[in-house]
């Protein structure tokens, strides 16, 4: 007997101590134990993880199948008994109450007699229950039970061995799942890269068919980034939610559950919090577990475990990112300012490189307008123009490759790369006139949006400048909006960044001085140039007034003696004989008075006896005057005259000086028809480049002015005739000059000559009233398209 | 005979106006300024006067006044060496205004025109 338990005890430390599979050993450990004692059965009960029911796992006899489970609850049955108790216990199908409690084994022995039942534990460890069953009423020797304890011990041992193994199993693979979170969250530091790790990762780990994440600002509650992986049945739920969920005490927060979706499948989640430091809050989330034969599973406690560890690493990694992100999006930022407040700053200098507004509003669309300036698909700048209260468009430029790549400095100055034309735009200054008159009149900028109010979006924008959204600011000098800059990026639909428009706000104050202080500068200019132009007038007219003040002075001492020495002349010729050689001399005398009495008086026309009397005439009725004056000459050379005069407005000019130029065309027109002709007399409006003139054609049908002297008519003394002065023409050019008109001869060899006098219909004049010496007419017009 | 007074403050002009004019068969009066002149209007029942403009004491333009407002049908010339007193308001109540001349037929059919022969 001695000698059977030393072998079974032999071959039980074999089977314990072998290199077989724990399930191998286990199963041996029972059949040996069956043999050794020639009980019918022996069964190991494992009480499952709950520790509520107790599982058949091994039979002496094999493998179980499934339908031969048997199951305890703890405290029924034998099982049930033992496995409370934790007490060796036998008992006999003939005792009352056996059967009934134990009557599932019946599947299993349908025969047993005898159950005995023994715990399966270690120092500190309950496993389960061994029970042995034999068709007979069997008792147990003491030295059998003491077998059967040791083969408990065994058993337990084995099971602890298991157990163990498979827990330092668990924890390699989760250790090897924790390497490859660390090693996949420290690979990067790019917020997108590493959230998208993180949850493809965490759903791997937990072999999860579903993983999201997602960090909400903690005040304000909105979603700051989020990513996710896999299948995702249901919606993340937000950290304040789980916080809300209650857990059991020591616990950390989580929320789990399942929801059946609409094909009515069960989907299970679970989620965990992600605490940071800052103002930050976030959940990662796993969605359906499954299991190697497709079925979706619950999470269990390990898997939250494991979920926040994870969480607790993801919080640091994302954190890093997070920080990183910043300091990337300041020095972003900064890297922009700088470069934007670089372009200011080129601009500004190069804004100091002119004073001509034209220039300067190119400069400054350059700018708006180039890639390496504020990079605008289109600007244009409008100006107020107060007389008329209304916003015109003055210049505009679009984004042109042309001047790509040049250095900021020199692409600015040069000439305007792109024009867009814009002069037709005019905008009443009126509230109901859209964004860019209230820019004007409430000088604040506008950012017009797409979804901005129609009233808003510019009822006034010409169709081609209509683009979904612009911004306007205004040039405000001294609380006064002088105009608007606007912009768009139209043509490449991008959005208008915020960067460029806080420049351009920055930069427009600049730019309303600019043009302020050069349209203020073109004004003096156009100012001083106006003064000098009639200081030269005054002068000239003050020297004029002097010199003819001088002649006439002469001219009217010499006249009364020349008048007696030639009164007495003629009186001596009379009483002296034909034949008298004295008759002769007194000739002489006569002839010599007559040609200084007519250079005396064309001498005084030319320096002007009196200056001017200006007024408002019409220049028909000059013309009809004058002919009335020559019509005896015209009569008396058979001259026929045509006239074309149709109505003209009235003309500001001096009507004696005037009708002295007439004079004296008209009687060259006689000289030059002695012999009969047509003397064509037309008066026209006519419109030059400098503005509207009235013009008058004397033609003659004389043969015309021979070449070799055309070009000496104008010349002051310059005569082809035996008498006269030569003068004529040279007063009457002077005469027109001097009311800013033009005189033109239009010479047809062997037909006649047209002399062209035109007038302008307003300009400065220079009144010369009789006795106060020159000054400026009462009305100062200005010439016609001078707008400022 | 008509009668026509010559006022003129030249003795020279006073006496080539009255040689011509008396060669001419009219009777002369002479005056050296207006105020002569005025004192002949008041004596001698005149056909004509011709004034100077520019002379001492009294000017011609004034004694034109003068004459004009007494005998307003009187005809007076204005024979001056100056051409600019035509734009003068005061000398159009001249009958005439005549710019001086060595040849004084102008001034003589004048004459003629206004004593109507």
């Amino acid at each position: 007997m001695a000698t059977e338990r030393i072998a079974f005890l032999t071959q039980m430390v074999e089977v314990f101590t072998s290199t077989v599979s724990f399930g191998e050993r286990l199963n041996n450990l029972v059949h040996l134990l069956a043999r050794y004692l020639k009980v019918d059965l022996a069964l190991y009960f494992g009480l499952d993880k709950a520790k509520e029911t107790l599982v058949l796992n091994l039979s002496s006899q094999g493998p179980v199948p499934p339908h031969l489970r048997v199951e305890f609850p703890l405290g029924q049955g034998l099982v049930g008994e033992v496995a409370k108790t934790r007490k060796m216990k036998t008992v006999q199908r003939s005792q009352p109450g056996v059967l009934a409690a134990n009557r599932s084994l019946e599947k299993l022995h349908p025969a047993f007699a005898t159950l005995a039942g023994f715990p399966v534990a270690d120092d500190n460890f309950f496993y389960g229950v061994l029970i042995l069953v034999d068709r007979q009423e069997r008792h147990f020797t003491p030295a059998e039970r003491q077998n059967v304890q040791l083969a408990s011990l065994l058993l337990a041992g084995t099971l602890r061995q298991a157990l163990l193994q498979e827990e330092a199993k668990k924890r390699i693979a989760e250790l090897s799942v924790l390497f490859e979170v660390g090693k996949a969250l420290s690979s990067t530091v790019e917020l997108d890269v590493l959230l998208e790790r993180v949850v493809t990762t965490t759903a791997k780990v937990i072999t999860a068919r579903g993983a999201a994440l997602q960090i909400i600002d903690g005040v304000t509650k909105e979603v700051r980034v989020s990513s996710q992986y896999g299948e995702i049945p249901m919606s993340c739920p937000s950290p304040a939610v789980i916080l809300a969920t209650p857990t059991a005490a020591g616990e950390l927060p989580y929320l789990q559950g399942q929801e059946i979706n609409a094909a009515g499948r069960t989907h299970f989640f679970l989620a965990v919090p992600l605490a940071f430091k800052g103002q930050l809050q976030g959940t990662i989330c796993v969605y359906d577990k499954f299991a190697p034969n497709g079925e979706y599973l619950p999470f269990d406690p390990e898997n939250r475990q494991l979920l926040y560890t994870m969480a607790g690493l993801i919080v640091n990694a994302i954190e890093n990112a997070l920080t990183f992100k910043q300091v990337e999006t300041l020095a972003e930022k900064n890297e922009r300012m700088v470069r934007n407040l670089t372009v200011l700053q080129v601009l500004s200098r190069a804004l100091l490189t002119t004073v001509q507004e034209e220039r300067l509003l190119e400069i400054i669309l350059q700018g708006l307008t180039l890639d390496q300036g504020l990079g605008f698909d289109r600007a244009v700048v409008l100006l107020v123009d107060e007389a008329t209260q209304t916003l015109k468009g003055v210049k505009g430029a679009q984004r042109s490759p042309k001047l790509r790549g040049r250095p900021l400095f020199e692409a600015l100055v040069a000439p305007l790369a792109e024009e867009v034309p814009v002069q037709d735009w005019q905008i009443p200054l009126r509230p109901d006139q859209g964004a860019l008159a209230l820019t004007v009149l409430q000088k604040r900028p506008y950012h017009v949006l797409s979804s901005s109010p129609e009233s808003i979006r510019s009822p006034a924008l010409p169709p081609q400048f209509a683009a979904p959204e612009f911004f306007v600011a205004p040039l405000v000098v001294k609380d006064r909006a002088t105009g608007v800059i606007m912009v768009d990026n139209r043509a490449s639909g991008r959005p208008l960044e915020e960067e460029p428009l806080h420049v351009l706000q920055m930069f427009s104050t600049q730019a309303g001085l600019v043009v302020e202080n050069a349209h203020l500068y073109s004004t003096i200019e156009a100012n001083n140039r106006e003064l000098l132009l009639i200081r030269e007038r005054m002068l000239e007219s003050d020297r004029l007034a002097a010199l003819s003040s001088l002649a006439s002075g002469m001219a009217h001492e010499i006249r009364n003696p020349l008048v007696s020495i030639g009164g007495f002349a003629r009186r001596i010729a009379k009483l002296v004989e034909e034949t008298s050689p004295l008759r002769g001399y007194v000739e002489v005398i006569q002839e010599e008075v007559t040609r200084l009495e007519k250079l005396l008086r064309e001498i005084l026309d030319f320096t002007g006896e009196n200056l001017s009397f200006y007024g408002d005439h019409d220049l028909n009725k000059l013309l009809e005057d004058t002919l009335l004056l020559v019509q005896r000459d015209l009569e008396a050379c058979k001259i026929t005259v045509v006239k074309e005069l149709p109505p003209l407005p009235r003309l500001h000019c001096d009507d004696r000086q005037i009708k002295q130029v007439f004079y004296n065309l008209f009687q060259n027109a006689c000289q030059a028809m002695h012999q009969g002709g047509t003397l064509t007399i037309r008066s026209y409006p006519l419109e030059k480049e400098d503005g509207l003139y009235e013009a008058v054609a004397i033609t003659d049908t004389g043969g015309g002015i021979p070449l070799e002297v055309l070009h000496n008519i104008f010349n002051p003394f310059f005569s082809t005739k035996d008498y006269g002065t030569g003068l004529g023409l040279a007063i009457a050019q002077r005469i027109v000059s001097r009311h800013y008109g033009q005189m033109e001869v239009n010479n047809e060899l062997g037909k006649g000559v047209t002399f062209i006098v035109s007038l302008p219909v307003a300009k400065y004049c220079l009144v010369k009233e009789p006795g106060h010496g020159a000054a400026l007419a009462s009305t100062l017009k200005a010439p016609k398209g001078g707008e400022r | 005979m008509k009668k026509i007074l010559v006022a003129d403050d030249e003795m020279s002009i006073r006496l080539l106006y009255s040689e011509e004019l008396k060669e001419e068969g009219y009777e002369v009066y002479l005056a050296a300024n207006g105020k002569e002149a005025l004192e002949i209007v008041g004596k001698v029942p005149l056909d004509l006067v011709i004034l100077d403009i520019k002379m001492p004491e009294m000017d011609g333009i004034e004694a034109l006044r003068q004459i004009k407002e007494k005998q307003p049908d009187l005809p007076v010339l204005l024979s001056t060496a100056y051409g600019e007193y035509r734009q003068d308001f005061a000398t159009w109540a001249s009958d005439e205004y005549l710019v001086k001349s060595s040849d004084l037929e102008d001034l003589k059919s004048a004459v003629k025109r206004y004593l109507k022969e």
